[in-house]
């Protein structure tokens, strides 16, 4: 499925960076989340892990979905953290802030293990160091 | 002990009636006034995974070392690189700011901050077109009608609508809520939309489209059909906004990431601020940002202030450079321009697209922070962070750019340093005396 990924800030996501709690399951829970409405989750055909990949292909980051009357159909969003931040393209326009709303992104039903943040720094950014 | 109307160094709302209660017997903070994040944020002062020492990476394992070969390898890794970066992060005070600015003149060296990935495009907006603002104060006392902007408030600045913006009873707005008309332009049903009187669910990276299409409704003409498709607002509700503000006596846009990340950038900020200025035509109308970042607008006026540029400063030539899109972090990193980097107070790998955080953690990095995070697992040197408002003094800017003085309530836990500002002199001195040996 196609679609455009927004990211932000949640009050959850927040409070567990403000509180350094960066490596902890429930910074995960919050975070590793691809919120989209009922109608593409079951387009998807209701997977209990989807994969995003950015529209060059090169990245990809596995998360939970989440199902949410927030969302209208084609649009993702993934709270603001390290897995958003893996699919955000980096070209800036010219401005020095990446594209960190409108992002098209490919969501894909996956079996990929949701990597923590930490595992995320160690295996994607370090090469497994 | 209990301390009254202490500042909060998280968001850049800048609250300053937190009160602690803080039991240094039993290691326990109690917390009143402050939001979930602040909470959570005064929680560092004694929590168990705050980082106490400093650390290097040798051979791929981390150790503990002392504060001197800490600053001696840090020194190292910033003379030896021909073009060292500087992120001078906001969770930090300007005084410490300013001494990593000094550092990166000193070198030659770029220095950044987090208006690069924050509000960035919103102050190249304001070079664009100048702005119309007002402090939180006026808009309190004044402002009947609030428009939040691709702003989520309610949860990236929990209580900007209670202290400033909607619930608080000001002078000209005795009501409080009662007095004001709430209005949000988000492409998401936030909590903040769904408090609102009238929720713009515009379609994403739609920000110009809307905003140019009110423009023309506020100068009397019919904007073109197809923007409805384009946006996905009815003309009707985009001449029922503009009339609704017209009709205000005074209005207080806050613009957030949603405007200034979408696809248009900076030229969103600037159709934003000739609406706003327009808009002074018919009533009081004024524009700001919600500022995110604890610090973030302290860096913006500092760096003007000291060298003229607001952010994506570079010091190659001898003398201050701002080229966004070159002389910024991302696209330094991007780029692969840079060839050692100095974090301070502020997680950068968490927050920047895959390329450039993998890059900034292949090149040697030192992280000055206060507890593990994605920045101080990819970092070579990791220097413990004091915090301020809480264990030292010094100044933030709020979210309209009003000086803060803040002090502490207790002190900081290194016998070596007083302040992020103290750790950067010593660094500084470090620095000097291998450049010049």
């Amino acid at each position: 499925m196609e679609a455009l990924l927004n990211t932000g800030s949640t009050i959850d996501e927040g409070r567990l960076a403000k509180g350094g709690n960066k490596y902890s399951d429930d910074y995960t829970k919050e975070c590793a989340v691809c919120w989209m409405c009922a109608e593409d989750y079951t387009a998807l055909g209701c997977p209990g892990k989807v994969s995003v990949t950015s529209r060059d292909g090169k990245h990809t980051v596995a998360v939970y979905p989440k199902v949410t009357e927030a969302m209208r159909s084609g649009q993702v969003f993934i709270p603001r953290s390290i897995w958003a931040n893996v699919v955000v393209e980096p070209d800036t326009f010219s401005t020095g802030s990446p594209r960190y709303k409108g992002s098209p992104v490919t969501v894909e039903p996956t079996n990929e293990e949701v990597l923590s943040a930490e595992d995320i720094v160690l295996k994607l950014y370090m090469g497994g160091e | 002990m209990v301390f009254k109307n202490i500042i909060c160094p998280v968001c850049g709302g800048s609250c300053d009636d937190v009160q602690v209660d803080l039991d240094t017997k039993n290691r326990t903070i109690d917390v009143q006034n402050a939001c979930k994040m602040g909470n959570a944020k005064f929680q560092e002062v004694v929590s168990s995974h705050r980082i106490l020492k400093p650390t290097i990476r040798e051979n791929g394992k981390v150790k503990d070392v002392s504060w001197e070969e800490a600053l001696e390898m840090s020194a190292d890794i910033l003379v030896n690189a021909k073009r060292p970066m500087f992120f001078l992060g906001s969770e930090t005070s300007c005084e410490a700011q300013e001494v990593g600015l000094h550092i990166a003149e000193y070198l030659g060296a770029p220095a950044d901050s987090n208006a690069t990935i924050c509000h960035g495009p919103t102050v190249m907006g304001i070079q664009e077109s100048g702005m119309v603002g007002a402090t939180a104060g006026q808009a309190k006392n004044r402002a009947d009608m609030i428009v939040y902007w691709g702003v989520n408030a309610l949860e990236s600045m929990p209580r900007h609508m209670s202290k400033y913006g909607v619930f608080p009873r000001g002078y000209w707005t005795k009501r409080g809520r009662f007095d004001r008309t709430m209005v949000t332009a988000d492409p998401r049903v936030t909590p903040t939309a769904v408090a609102s009187d009238l929720h713009l669910q515009l379609n994403p990276s739609t920000d110009y489209e809307l905003l140019s299409a009110m423009f023309t409704i506020l100068n009397g003409k019919e904007p073109h059909p197809s923007v409805e498709e384009i946006t996905g607002i009815p003309i009707s509700v985009m001449k029922q906004t503009v009339e609704m503000m017209k009709e205000a006596n005074f209005v207080a846009i806050y613009v957030g990431l949603g405007v200034s990340s979408s696809y248009g950038k900076h030229r969103n900020i600037e159709i934003a601020l000739n609406f706003v200025k327009e808009m002074n035509n018919y009533t009081k109308c004024n524009i700001g940002a919600l500022r995110g970042h604890c610090n973030v607008a302290g860096f913006n006026q500092l760096a003007s202030y000291l060298y003229g540029y607001p952010f994506g400063l570079d010091f190659m030539k001898g003398y201050p450079r701002y080229n966004p899109g070159e002389t910024t972090c991302v696209d330094l990193l991007r780029e692969k321009d840079v060839d050692a980097a100095f974090i301070m107070s502020a997680d950068l790998v968490n927050h920047i697209p895959a390329d450039c955080a993998k890059y900034l953690a292949d090149i040697p990095m030192i992280c000055l922070d206060i507890a593990p995070c994605p920045s101080t697992t990819a970092a070579d040197v990791v220097l413990p962070g004091v915090i301020d408002a809480m264990e030292c003094d010094g100044t933030f800017y709020r979210l309209d750019n009003v000086p803060v003085y803040f002090e502490p309530f207790t002190d900081s836990p290194f016998p070596e340093t007083k302040s992020n500002e103290d750790t950067l002199k010593q660094l500084f001195a470090k620095v000097k005396a291998k450049k010049e040996a």
